[in-house]
């Protein structure tokens, strides 16, 4: 693996982040991509245990623990006081988890975007309350099981799709990314850093404690999301000039599902209309990615 | 490090059918890793910097050694008793060493610049090489007080009858005689038709060595094409080259007219295949063709050109190995044999491994005796074939490798991208038909560089720090050289992601011992 | 320089003096005006900050809570719904100790829709660890938000200046607005003494463990009885400047008050003609005004009652199923004192309904006539 920022460490060891932990590998990647000059601001979220209980610390930068719904407007007031103080140097990142973005956070969210405030959001995605343990949220995908969800009450709704809602707001940037591919995740956290006004970048970052997967199989999954075009990677600027930046080997999203526990009840039927799903959201990114040619 | 498991990588890099390749795992993603290119690569560039590597050799013994026959397989056994301390004098009878790779393999497969840089290396490790030394059977008796032990690497160099009427007149050449020829450097013009009799690497050596004089060659083979000895592509390269094969054929007998000879062939017809796959054939009765030819060329098998050379009965203590058959008669020095002599497939690799697995068990001999040498050597084995590590041996490293081979289904290939394999750069074919020039061209550095790249190297770290990426709890160490990784098991939670994201299966996830 | 101005404005113009660096807020009437003010000075340059045009007040109190972490100056401004809405950061502010200031302009809850003045939303907050300053007329509004930033920061916790509805927050009076030469000296720069810093990266509001937060929730116990000296201290020097001061309670006439009517925000100078009416005709009343309802000023009010044989609270606002909410502190801060007199509970002016002469008058009476009182509370002009 290639990375320019390779040694530069911001997260220590011993944190209580669940083995195999996705959130915690978006977390390094993303701090190895802003460097030491950045203000982490940390509404209600798993990462609200992993950062550590008071009077120790998981990161090497500045965090500011902030209530659930929060995460965007926090954010603003931390960028506004860094303008009036004359610091242009330090990058404002939000980092919240699905729940405090997709749900409870997304109208601090719009405000803030709507402001085009100078900060990068990152949405750490694992498709469910998890540091609740495993309640649905609106980033939980359709067929999944959740406490919440259980049995045959599993979930029927789609996946809210979060950046097609935050482009919508037009602004600079707003990309998906993805813990299997690091390179790209740095890329675009670099990109997000170098542009002013308001950055968005969802990561999908998978939890084994909650998708009932193996430890070993969270980075291989997130993979899989990728290949099998569930979570395609894009990135879309000022709202309107989207790229895709990698062409899937369209596997079939069956063995996507198949390795998770909490896809277990769903039948070949089921299987069969969410690749359909798949497909034709997959179509309607290729469409707009191929409209600006 | 090539140099620590073969003295002869200029000469494989380009004449070993590179079996190797056949088992590569990347060849089950896009294709074979080019090792044969690679290597051949890396032993020119080492020959054109003058590069010397650091070999790791033992301490001086006081055992002395003679190797009979400058072959690949005694030049190796030489080389590596050599690095393991011993002296050792190599006697060979031609005025200058090599063995079938100075005098046999023509130039266009195996140029003389090449083995010349080979021989240089291993001389250069103290063997010594005594030329125009030609050996009688009382040397073993000889030997006696003056060597611990000797090793027999004299080789096949005597070419087999064809028990046909007519051999006698004189009508067929020897094809190995007329390799040695053109190898000596004369130039054999010749013209019309020349007949090839034989299957294997000798009998495409001369058709085609038959074509570069200007003549057209013949292939008579009894079998089929695909049931030849020679190395495929060899026999493809020939029958560009416009070598003409006919298969299923058999000479019955030759007569001549003083201008051309008439070959009376009998058509052969296969009676089902052998355990190996090969054909089954019986005369097809009645069926016989006639064949007009300016010569006639005998390629087929070849022999010791002395009985005292083989493996005398093993009625004395002995001991047959894969490669190697050691004897500790009740006097006089040990004896080993190898090369063509105990192997059965007839390669410079095989010699070469051969060379290796005597030196080794010569050395165990001497220390520990014959009942050591069995499983001190299976502690140096390579995979699971009889490949031995000289490496391993001698402590080295690579002692340290998990000994498990990777497999296809082991390697992590989403951390792969296809591409594919270099092509080779060759001389055409109007090229070669004219020349003796070396068809296979250098690669370029780039081309090299870009080809190792491909290589997955399967279990073995080559610090490309997934593990050390992926980890969320930043336990995976690297140390300051940057050549170690290791695990804080401090830190470390068990997941199991950095196994899983080891892209070559370097890495396994064992349970604690409690 | 003495000036015609709204409540609203002596608000705003306090917020300019102070040199206040980040504002945020979400407008809702009645508190707009102080907000629009604000933001035209912005606009103008007339104050050097950023203004956030917030989503919500959730969103404005959260963005200052970002602000403030950082080492600046704050302030946001809400009212009834909007101060419900914040609820949550009210406790978040004073818990991550946070000098921020609120004018809060006092108003009705809904349902149904009432956009006039009640006390219910603010005394709502009381438990939330914010100071609160209830404010009678414009020049205390100026005076008092310049005090909330001294004490503030000095003792890490955030303070409410509370203003009604219309009768203060829209009402024109004369008031003085200092020079800002003299506010500077009064309040100087805000020295952080904690604050975000990527050179010394800390963590701000993170996960607790049950004996550290014991200890966190002690020390916000402690720096609310600590402001209540800090109150008396900056009151001398702002006279020191200013030569105006005011009390966490002023006792009007008290010293030989029978009863004591007991008032907050702009109903106080209503009461205050009443007194001298009844004085006049020779009852014994006084007027005990609170200002400071947290930290309450529980010896001054027992000291300001010591003589008065009942006391008589006047409380636009209502804990349902209990009682006035300034009725109850009264009762709570009495009970452990000798001879306590018997507190007298009267609801008055819910949603904006006029607290008038007449109605305090019919309360000293009312009062005087009984010997205890009957009901907790009594719903006056319903």
């Amino acid at each position: 693996m290639e990375l320019d920022t390779k040694d530069d460490e911001y997260m220590y060891s011993g944190h209580v982040g669940c083995p195999g932990c996705g959130a915690a590998i978006a977390m390094r990647f993303t701090l190895k991509a802003l460097g030491a000059k950045t203000i982490v601001v940390l509404p209600a979220c798993c990462w609200s245990i992993i950062a550590g209980p008071y009077p120790q610390s998981t990161l090497k930068v500045p965090v500011i623990h902030s209530a659930f719904e929060t995460g965007g407007a926090v954010a603003s007031g931390v960028r506004a006081a860094l303008d009036v103080k004359g610091d242009t140097e330090t990058t404002v990142v939000t980092w919240a988890g699905d729940g405090g973005t997709f749900d409870i956070g997304f109208q601090a969210l719009s405000g803030a975007v709507e402001r085009n405030e100078d900060f990068i959001y990152v949405c750490y995605d694992n498709e469910a309350y998890m540091n609740t343990g495993v309640q649905r949220s609106s980033s939980t995908p359709y067929g999944a099981w959740t406490t919440t969800t259980p049995g045959q009450d599993w979930k029927k709704m789609r996946k809210k799709n979060i950046v097609e809602a935050l482009v919508a707001h037009r602004i600079p940037y707003a990309a998906t990314a993805n813990i299997a591919f690091p390179e790209d995740l740095v890329r675009k956290v670099q990109k997000a850093k170098a542009l002013k006004g308001s950055k968005f970048i969802h990561v999908y970052a998978s939890c084994p404690t909650g998708w009932r997967i193996p430890s070993e199989m969270s980075v291989k999954i997130a993979r899989m999301a990728v290949q099998t075009n569930i979570f395609p990677l894009y990135e879309v600027e000022n709202g309107n000039k989207y790229t895709i930046n990698y062409k899937p080997k369209e596997y079939l999203v069956r063995e996507y599902f198949k390795l998770q526990g909490r896809f277990r009840h769903l039948t070949d039927r089921d299987l069969d209309q969410i690749q359909e799903m798949v497909n034709e959201d997959w179509e309607v990114l290729l469409r707009k990615a191929a409209e600006r040619v | 490090m090539i140099l620590q498991e073969n003295p002869f990588p200029g000469v494989c890099g380009r004449v070993c059918p590179h079996p190797c390749e056949g088992v590569c795992n990347r060849r089950e993603f896009d294709e074979a890793i080019a090792i044969h290119s690679i290597e051949r690569f890396l032993a020119e560039t080492a020959g054109r910097y003058d590069l010397k590597p650091i070999l790791t050799r033992l301490a001086a013994k006081k055992q002395r050694i003679a190797i009979v026959g400058a072959g690949p397989a005694g030049l190796s056994a030489a080389y590596f008793l050599a690095l393991l301390g011993y002296s050792c004098d190599v006697f060979e009878a031609m005025p200058e060493p090599g063995g079938v790779l100075r005098w046999g393999i023509p130039v266009y497969r195996l140029p003389l610049a090449a083995l010349r840089s080979d021989i240089a290396n291993i001389e250069a490790q103290n063997v010594r090489i005594l030329t125009g030394q030609k050996i009688g059977s009382e040397f073993l008796q000889d030997a006696a007080g003056r060597y611990d032990a000797v090793f027999m690497g004299c080789g096949h160099s005597r070419t087999v009858k064809l028990g046909v009427p007519g051999e006698k007149t004189n009508a067929i050449e020897n094809g190995l005689q007329f390799l040695g020829q053109l190898r000596q450097g004369n130039t054999i013009p010749l013209l019309g038709v020349s007949a090839v009799i034989g299957g294997g690497n000798t009998a495409i050596d001369v058709a085609r060595s038959v074509i570069r004089c200007g003549g057209k060659a013949v292939i008579l083979y009894r079998r089929r094409r695909r049931d030849m000895p020679a190395f495929e592509e060899e026999v493809q390269m020939g029958i560009e080259e416009g070598v003409e094969l006919r298969e299923l054929v058999t000479p019955l007998g030759i007569t001549t007219d003083g201008a051309q000879y008439t070959l009376t062939l009998q058509e052969m017809k296969i009676s089902g295949e052998d355990s190996r796959g090969r054909a089954n054939i019986l005369p097809d009765e009645g069926k016989t063709r006639e064949l007009r030819v300016e010569r006639v060329f005998k390629a087929t098998g070849a022999e010791p050109a002395e009985d005292w050379y083989n493996p005398p009965d093993k009625t004395k203590v002995s001991l047959t190995l894969s490669h190697t058959i050691l004897i500790s008669p009740e006097s006089g020095p040990a004896l080993a044999f190898g090369g063509d002599l105990t192997n059965e497939t007839k390669s410079v690799a095989h010699a070469v491994a051969s060379g290796k697995q005597a030196a080794m068990a010569l050395d165990i001999f001497f220390h520990g005796g014959m009942e050591a040498i069995v499983p001190k050597l299976a502690e140096c084995r390579v995979g699971q074939g009889p490949s031995l590590s000289m490496e391993m041996y001698m402590e080295g490293s690579r002692r340290l490798r998990n000994t498990h081979v990777v497999s296809y289904e082991e390697i992590n290939t989403d951390h792969f991208q296809f591409q594919p394999r270099i092509t080779r750069p060759r001389l055409l074919k109007e090229e070669r038909r004219t020349s003796f020039k070396e068809i296979d061209l250098k690669i370029s550095t780039n081309l090299a560089i870009r080809e190792a790249e491909r290589c997955f190297n399967c279990g073995i770290c080559n610090q490309c720090d997934n593990c050390y990426m992926f980890c969320p709890d930043i336990a995976v160490i690297r140390e300051k050289n940057n050549n170690e990784r290791h695990i804080n098991y401090d830190y470390c939670k068990g997941c199991g992601l950095c196994v899983v994201e080891c892209p070559r299966n370097a890495m396994t996830l064992r349970e604690e011992d409690i | 320089m003495k000036r015609v101005i709204e409540g609203s404005h002596a608000v705003a113009e306090a917020v300019r003096l102070a040199g206040v660096q980040v504002i945020s807020a979400y407008p809702i009437t009645p508190q707009t005006h102080i907000v629009e003010l604000l933001s035209e000075y912005c606009a103008s340059g007339i104050m050097d900050a950023r203004f956030l045009r917030v989503e919500s007040e959730h969103s404005a109190l959260a963005a200052l809570i970002g602000a403030q972490s950082c080492g600046v100056r704050t302030f946001t401004a809400t009212s009834s719904q909007g101060l419900a809405l914040m609820h949550e950061l009210l406790h978040w502010t004073s818990g991550a100790r946070l000098p921020i200031v609120m004018a809060e302009v006092n108003r009705a809850l809904a349902p149904g829709w009432n956009i006039w003045t009640d006390q219910t939303d603010s005394l709502a907050q009381r438990d939330t660890g914010w100071i609160q300053l209830y404010c009678e007329d414009g020049q205390e509004v100026l005076d008092s938000m310049l005090q909330a930033y001294r004490l503030a920061e000095r003792v890490y916790l955030p303070v409410m200046v509370v203003l009604d509805a219309f009768y203060l927050s829209h009402t024109y009076e004369p008031v003085d607005v200092p020079a800002e030469a003299d506010v500077d000296r009064f309040l100087p720069r805000y020295e952080p003494r904690f604050q975000v810093d990527t050179e010394n990266p800390c963590a701000f509001g993170q996960l607790v463990p049950p004996g550290f937060y014991m200890k966190m929730r002690q020390n916000i116990a402690m720096a609310m009885d600590e402001a209540l000296v800090r109150f008396d201290q900056i009151q001398e020097e702002f006279y020191g400047i200013f030569q105006r001061r005011y009390g966490p309670v002023e006792a009007i006439s008290c010293n030989d008050a029978e009863i004591i009517l007991v008032t907050s925000g702009t109903a106080t100078s209503t009461c205050r003609l009443v007194l001298r009416k009844l004085r006049d005709r020779g009852e014994k009343v006084g007027i005990l005004k609170m200002k400071l309802f947290r930290p309450f000023p529980v010896a001054m009010v027992r000291k300001a009652t010591s003589r008065a044989k009942k006391i008589a609270v006047i409380d636009r606002n209502f804990s349902f199923g209990a009682s006035g909410i300034f009725a109850q502190e009264l009762r709570a801060a009495l009970c452990n004192t000798p001879g306590r007199p018997p507190v007298f509970g009267y609801i008055a002016g819910i949603g904006g309904l006029d607290i008038t002469m007449e109605l305090l008058e019919e309360i000293y009476w009312k009062t005087k006539e009984a010997a205890y009182p009957e009901n907790e509370s009594v719903w006056m002009g319903v």
